[in-house]
């Protein structure tokens, strides 16, 4: 168990962008003459993942995680750096890795469209050569945990979006893969269907051991499965590490929430900031690195009445999406910065 | 070896049956539109014949030789357009488009053999009966003399055309990896190969017919071997073997355009879109 | 009606995006108007004309069915059908201009590009390189472009008509796919309908399709003159209206089901 089931070492993939040229014969130029600007849509990035964890893997839009997770796949050829993911480089053994993950997306099935569930699955354990009993015996585990009973007859394109995502889960499973890879697997669901999907991604991580490599905008997904983090930005990586840690670390301001006993009018404390004074009500505000709580709380009742209080501490997602655009963490300093929209081209191919 | 070969069969006979159960699900409608296919392509074959009432021969060739190319050719392409719609640029360009491809990619069998598999349109089998009715016509009526080599080499003209039509949609799938603009351009090779195949080849201008005769061996598929099986002399009076060797050159356009597909895929691999 | 003109409008901007595929359109609307023509003069023969089609006028016939091809969407048109399967033409039926009317502004749009772009470059390109025959008199110049006018509504109409076919069917797409077909044969698009035995001729002109590309080559071509040019015109003319009663009136019947089965 030593060693890691992801060892990723300055991994990098650039693209040569060509500028587009318009119409037929521009395309037809392009085609031969090949492109021009070099992009780094992940720029060296190392990391590795041990069996059984399950990760969460954060960052805007066009940052370069979908490239990331396309190498991890197997899907890309990286342009520099090491990939070693169960033995395997992806790219090079194609078929035979693949056998050995599963996907999930959520904005897209895996499924085929026009075919009831059941055929899906059947085709499924054909071409993964899943033996008939260990089929049997996953498919009556996921389709009670996945409650798929009501419309495994149902062809795809007829399910409700919940529907199809624990169908395309279940798929995803059959062959018991040991890394699943999961991108954005509760978007557009209901909070009811988000739970549902959480609840079984938790059970196949610890009851089958399954390591979980999770992309999702969604931060509740990551506070509610993910011990730890990767978030990268501009290709490159901007954090390694628990979550929580990200959050004392770099969760910034917390709030103390005070109901004094009687109206005051001033109520400044050094260190901290009086956010709302109304009635008897006072929010302060106060860094994390500058004064700790019991001591705030400490100067203010020693000034005055204090009936109550709470501190409230940040939203996991202000302070993420704090450490994107204050560019908290910086990134070790090698090439240039690619400029943001570069990465769109190949965001929407 | 041959167990991938065996599992890459059996994978793709599931393919298949799965996409015949879908589609089977409307079996009315299902048989409805093979027939209207049926009809509304004998039309055109049908007003051909009917203007080549007072038009005798087109560049010298009368209605049941005419009938002969255009039989082979529409059941040709009718075979291939089945069995080669995953490559369908039109349809693979959507999958390439919309990302969909890389699913494909994620399944641990030869993606070559998913494509193939991805789509079975039973529709076409309209397009075939229409091209299997023409021919009958042409047999019935051309008084063709028949000797055994002769309805020996009748389908290996027939697997050429499905190779080479099916080597073209090939190519035209793998240029989706680079554009998807311009996939009508395509439709030049495949749907105006078609065309052009069901006539004589000595009825197109010169440079047209030196194209589609050394650069794109269009004419050895078809009009060829027509000149042999009609025992018609060629004005173009190239050597005689041309005309038997319809299945190689099919087959060697189908390789190439194999080796291109291989060439897309592995780009595809190295930039994502 | 400026709203009529808005769609109108946004319809043309849109068509005048699609740069890429209208090169590939164009190629392949020259390409296959040299087979084609390639086929009828070897139909021809020796011969120095048929029905007083010339060789040249041959030539001409295929150069202007090519170019009439996007303008009158002789291939198909889908678009009023996929708005019914996917649910969006409930929105649509919403909007002040009535369905038929809608889709007449787009289509406008959409065919004035075809015909500017396409159309007049295909003629051109032959022009400049093959004899062709252009409308003999003013008065056929003048007759053409009503013509042309009256034969995309003509085509409009019955693309529309088709395309209710939706309402009734989830796989309208067969439907189109062969009355389409019909078209191309009986309009006198695939082959010159003064070539078909008489019979057939007859049969085609007691359908609308002849008046959607057959009256306008007839015209182009000086192959009528006068009154029976102003005969052929008038039968356009009755054709349009016909078709635009009949598409109202399955419409009409086409949306009552859609209320009634709520879509």
């Amino acid at each position: 168990m030593d060693t890691p089931l992801i060892q990723v070492t300055d991994l990098a993939k650039h693209y040569q962008v060509s500028r587009r040229r318009p119409g037929f014969w521009g395309a037809l130029k392009t085609f031969v003459a090949g492109g021009h600007t070099l992009v780094r849509a992940v720029d060296q990035i190392s990391f590795s993942v041990a069996r059984g964890e399950l990760v969460g893997y954060l960052g805007p839009n066009g940052a370069g995680k979908s490239t990331t997770i396309k190498m991890l796949t197997g899907l890309l050829v990286p342009s520099a750096g090491e990939l070693v993911v169960d033995g395997f480089v992806p790219w090079r053994a194609r078929t035979q890795y693949v056998a050995h993950i599963g996907a999930v997306f959520g904005q897209r099935t895996t499924l085929w469209w026009d075919l009831p569930v059941m055929d899906s699955f059947e085709l499924l354990r054909a071409i993964y050569k899943v033996p008939p009993a260990r089929f049997a015996h996953n498919l009556a585990e996921f389709r009670e945990l996945l409650e798929l009973d009501g419309f495994l007859n149902t062809p795809v394109r007829a399910l409700s979006l919940g529907q199809r995502m624990r169908a395309d889960f279940c798929a995803a499973m059959l062959h018991n893969p040991r890394l699943l890879f999961l991108d954005e697997p509760t978007v557009g669901l209901d909070v009811v269907a988000k739970e549902r999907i959480r609840q079984f991604i938790a059970h196949i991580n610890a009851e089958h051991g399954t390591t979980v490599l999770l992309t999702t905008h969604d931060l509740q997904d990551v506070e509610r499965l993910c011990r730890r983090v990767l978030i990268i930005d501009q290709g490159r990586l901007l954090y390694d590490g628990e979550l929580a840690h990200l959050q004392t670390r770099f969760g910034g301001q917390r709030e103390l929430v005070v109901d004094f006993s009687e109206v005051y009018t001033n109520v400044d404390i050094p260190d901290a900031q009086v956010l709302e004074l109304e009635g008897q009500r006072a929010v302060y505000a106060f860094q994390r690195d500058g004064i700790s709580a019991s001591e705030l709380i400490g100067r203010i009742s020693a000034r005055y009445r204090v009936r109550d209080l709470s501190v409230r501490e940040p939203q996991i997602e202000a302070t993420i999406r704090r450490i994107y655009e204050e560019r908290l963490l910086d990134a070790p300093a090698s090439a240039p910065i690619t400029p943001f929209p570069a990465f769109k081209i190949q965001e929407s191919p | 070896m041959f167990a991938t070969l065996a599992f890459h069969w059996q994978i793709y006979r599931r393919l298949i049956g799965a996409q015949l159960r879908a589609q089977m699900q409307y079996r009315v409608s299902m048989l409805f539109e093979i027939a209207a296919t049926a009809l509304i392509m004998s039309l055109f074959f049908v007003s051909l014949a009917l203007v080549m009432q007072r038009l005798e021969n087109i560049g010298g060739w009368n209605l049941a030789q005419i009938a002969f190319l255009w039989g082979m050719v529409e059941t040709g392409f009718g075979l291939m357009d089945m069995f080669f719609s995953g490559f369908d640029p039109a349809f693979f360009g959507r999958r390439v488009r919309q990302g969909t491809f890389d699913e494909l990619l994620l399944r641990p069998v030869s993606v070559t053999v998913q494509v193939f598999g991805d789509q079975f349109v039973i529709r076409r089998l309209g397009r075939i009966i229409q091209g299997l009715a023409i021919l009958t016509f042409a047999f019935s009526t051309g008084d063709i003399a028949w000797t055994a080599a002769k309805i020996a080499y009748l389908p290996l003209v027939l697997a050429g055309l499905v190779l080479y039509f099916g080597g073209l949609f090939i190519v035209g799938a793998t240029i989706t990896f680079w554009t998807v603009e311009s996939i009508e351009a395509i439709n030049v090779f495949t749907y105006g190969g078609s065309e052009m195949l069901a006539y004589p080849m000595h009825i197109y201008p010169d440079i047209l017919r030196r194209t589609f005769t050394y650069i794109l061996p269009a004419a050895l598929l078809n009009y060829y071997p027509a000149l042999y099986i009609l025992d018609l002399p060629d004005p173009m009076s190239l050597p005689g073997w041309l005309r038997f060797v319809a299945p190689l050159a099919g087959g060697l356009l189908f390789a190439g355009a194999l080796a291109f597909w291989r060439f897309g895929v592995r780009h595809y691999h190295s930039t994502g879109s | 009606m400026r709203i009529f003109w808005i769609i109108t409008w946004h319809s043309i901007r849109r068509h005048l995006t699609y740069r890429a595929a209208a090169w590939a359109g164009l190629i392949t609307n020259i390409f296959f108007g040299i087979l084609r023509a390639a086929v009828l003069l070897a139909l021809l023969g020796a011969r120095a004309e048929l029905a007083g089609v010339t060789a040249q006028d041959a030539i001409t016939f295929t150069a202007l069915t090519q170019a009439i091809i996007a303008y009158l969407s002789i291939f198909g048109w889908y678009e009023l059908m996929n708005s019914v399967h996917t649910g969006q033409v409930s929105g649509d039926l919403l909007k002040p201009l009535g369905l038929f009317r809608y889709w007449l502004a787009v289509d406008l749009g959409r065919a004035g590009v075809a015909l500017l772009l396409r159309g007049c470059t295909i003629m051109l390109i032959y022009a400049a390189f093959v004899p062709i025959t252009t409308p003999p008199t003013p008065a056929h110049w003048l007759a053409l472009a009503v013509s042309l006018s009256l034969a995309w509504y003509i085509s409009f109409a019955w693309r529309f008509i088709v395309n209710l076919a939706a309402f009734w069917s989830p796989n309208a797409a067969g439907v189109g796919r062969f009355a389409f077909g019909i078209t191309w044969v009986l309009s006198g698009f695939f082959l010159p309908l003064r070539f078909y035995p008489d019979w057939f001729i007859a049969l085609c002109n007691a359908t609308p399709f002849p008046a959607m590309v057959n009256t306008v080559i007839e015209i182009y071509l000086g192959l009528v003159h006068g009154q029976a040019m102003l005969y052929l015109l008038a039968q356009q003319v009755v054709w349009a209206i016909a078709l635009y009663i009949a598409a109202q009136l399955i419409l009409r019947a086409g949306i009552r089901r859609l209320v009634i089965q709520g879509g």
